[in-house]
Formats: C-alpha cells, structure tokens, sequence
C-alpha cells in the first residue's frame, strides 16, 4: 500500500516538473513487480499462477494471449465460454475494471480494480506470467 | 413448574389464543412464515457463523476486519434464509417426481430471487472485496485460519453463484411449469 503510494506521490511530481516516466502508447510506464502486489491482494484468493493449477478461477499463467473459455481442466460460466475475447492489455484493462460489465452474466464474483494505475501495474505482472 | 412461572404460563396462552382469534383463520394476506432451509446449509451457516466470530475476537490486522466480514455475513446469511435457500427444500421430492400445489409458496422466492440475480452477484462481490481484505490481514499476522477461512469463502461464494442461484431458478421454472396459476 505504502509502495503505490509512494509510485502515485512520484507520477504526481513527475507531471508537475512536467518529466514523465518512459511510457508506451502514452500510458504510464508499469510496474510488474508492484503489478505482483496488486495480483496477491485481488486475484489469489480464487487463481494461482502456476501452469495448470486452476482453483476457484483458472490459473493465470499465460491469461495475456489466450481467448476466454480456453484453459483445459477448467469449467467455465457459459458467460465467459461465450464471450470470444482474446485477453490482451486492452480487453483486460476494461474486464479487470468491471468484469460484469464486459462479460455479463459472469460468476466471477470481483467489483474490478479501480485504480487504472494498479491496472496497469497488475497487466504487467500478468504478461511476465508465460 | 412454581406457581409464578404457571401464572405466566397461562396469561401467555390465554394472549396467544386471542391474538389468533383476532387475527381469525380466514384472514385475507398472513404473514409470509419463515421456511426452514436444507440442513446441511443450515449447519454450513453456523460453522462460518462460529468460524467468523472467532475471527473476529482476534487483535488488529485480523479482528477488526474479520468483524466488516461478519456484518456483512449476516445480512447476506439472513436474505439467504429468508428467500433463496428455502426452495432449496424441495429438491428432495421434486427428484421423486412430486410437485404438489402445497409447494406453491416457495414461488414467489424464486421470481424474487430472478428478479434480484443482480443483487445477488454484486452482494457476493462486496463480500469477496472483503474476504481479500480479510485475506491479506491474515497473511500480514501469519494467521493460518484467518487465510483458511479466506479461502473456504470464497469457494462457497462461486458454489453460490454456480450451484445454489441456478438451482432456485430451475426450482422455479418447474413449479411454474408444473403448477397452474392459482385461481
């Protein structure tokens, strides 16, 4: 917690002195490693990391890339079996911030992260996940 | 029984006789009752109930969070037995082919809870929110049940949404399917 703050007082200062940190597309640049942080608080209660290890959610290695509905061993929602969406940064920015509203009819039960930069950070984290 | 305790006795079923009187046996709309709900969930809510309470009597990161979790616990708990987990009961003789129109109460619990599907799930989000919370207090003071409890959670919060939830509604669908609308 102390850690985002710390990274949102920076992003603060750094707009203020009008130097930005290296971004891409014109985001912030993100932070796997607070990314890791976000993904311990909000997702590893229902989804581990490593490969093929589903729990209450699928594992989310290799999540960046693949389409809904795809990881084997895994029963899915006919929600997001049917949703036809290849998760990359995009398509998981907005599911992440509220997941009902992009797959409606979802049983993940999760309110979304709110916080775009904890987004940001945690589809970081994510694509190192492969 | 003392002499004191049957005077009560008396004066209480003499109370209870004229409020049934007043209310009379044909009143137009009685009170919906509170149905029982199938008794392996009945001891499941107690368990987490007991768990829950534990929890919370434990000093900070722990306690003061497992308390949010109780609170909201209960409110969910108590919709949970007012209307979604007594049509449940009927399982058991619907799986014998049995539908009987003694069985039209549990009606109106399940169009309620397809009305409120919504609720429901965001209900359940509100409560993973805090159970990561919970989660993470645990895991800050190394309370191994605090993260059990956690975790158990949140798999009775997908059994919820994929079986329970699923299952009043197709109880519903088939009452109304079997059972004409009263006249």
């Amino acid at each position: 917690m102390k850690h985002h703050r710390f990274r949102a007082l920076a992003r603060l200062l750094a707009v203020a002195v009008g130097v930005a940190t290296p971004a891409i597309g014109g985001a912030w640049a993100a932070d796997p490693a607070a990314g890791q942080a976000v993904y311990k608080a909000q997702c590893s209660i229902c989804h581990a990391v490593a490969p093929g290890r589903n729990s209450i959610g699928p594992t989310l290695f290799g999540v960046v890339g693949r389409k809904t509905g795809s990881v084997p061993g895994f029963h899915y929602s006919p929600a997001n079996l049917g949703a036809n969406i290849t998760w990359d940064a995009g398509t998981l920015d907005k599911y992440l911030e509220s997941p009902r509203a992009v797959v409606p009819g979802t049983i993940m039960t999760y309110s979304g992260v709110k916080d775009a930069a904890k987004r940001t950070d945690l589809i970081a984290y994510l694509e190192t996940l492969k | 029984m003392r002499p004191g305790m049957a005077s009560i006795a008396a004066t209480a079923l003499i109370l209870a006789v004229a409020t049934t009187g007043l209310r009379g046996p044909a009143s137009a709309q009685p009170a919906q009752r509170a149905r029982d709900i199938p008794q392996s969930l009945m001891v499941e809510h107690q368990e987490t109930l007991e768990r829950l309470e534990t929890l919370a009597k434990r000093p900070p990161p722990v306690g003061p969070q497992a308390r949010k979790v109780l609170e909201l616990y209960k409110e969910h708990s108590a919709r949970e037995q007012e209307f979604i987990l007594p049509p449940l009961t009927l399982l058991l003789p619907m799986s014998e082919g049995k539908v009987t129109p003694d069985m039209r109460w549990a009606i109106p619990m399940t169009d309620r809870v397809r009305a409120e599907q919504e609720k429901i799930y965001v209900e359940h989000a509100t409560m993973i929110d805090e159970l990561n919370l919970l989660l993470e207090a645990a895991r800050t003071a190394n309370d191994a049940d605090g993260i059990d409890f956690a975790q158990t959670a949140a798999a009775d919060s997908l059994n919820d949404m994929e079986l329970l939830v699923p299952m009043v509604l197709v109880i519903g669908d088939y009452l109304h399917a079997k059972l004409p609308p009263a006249q």
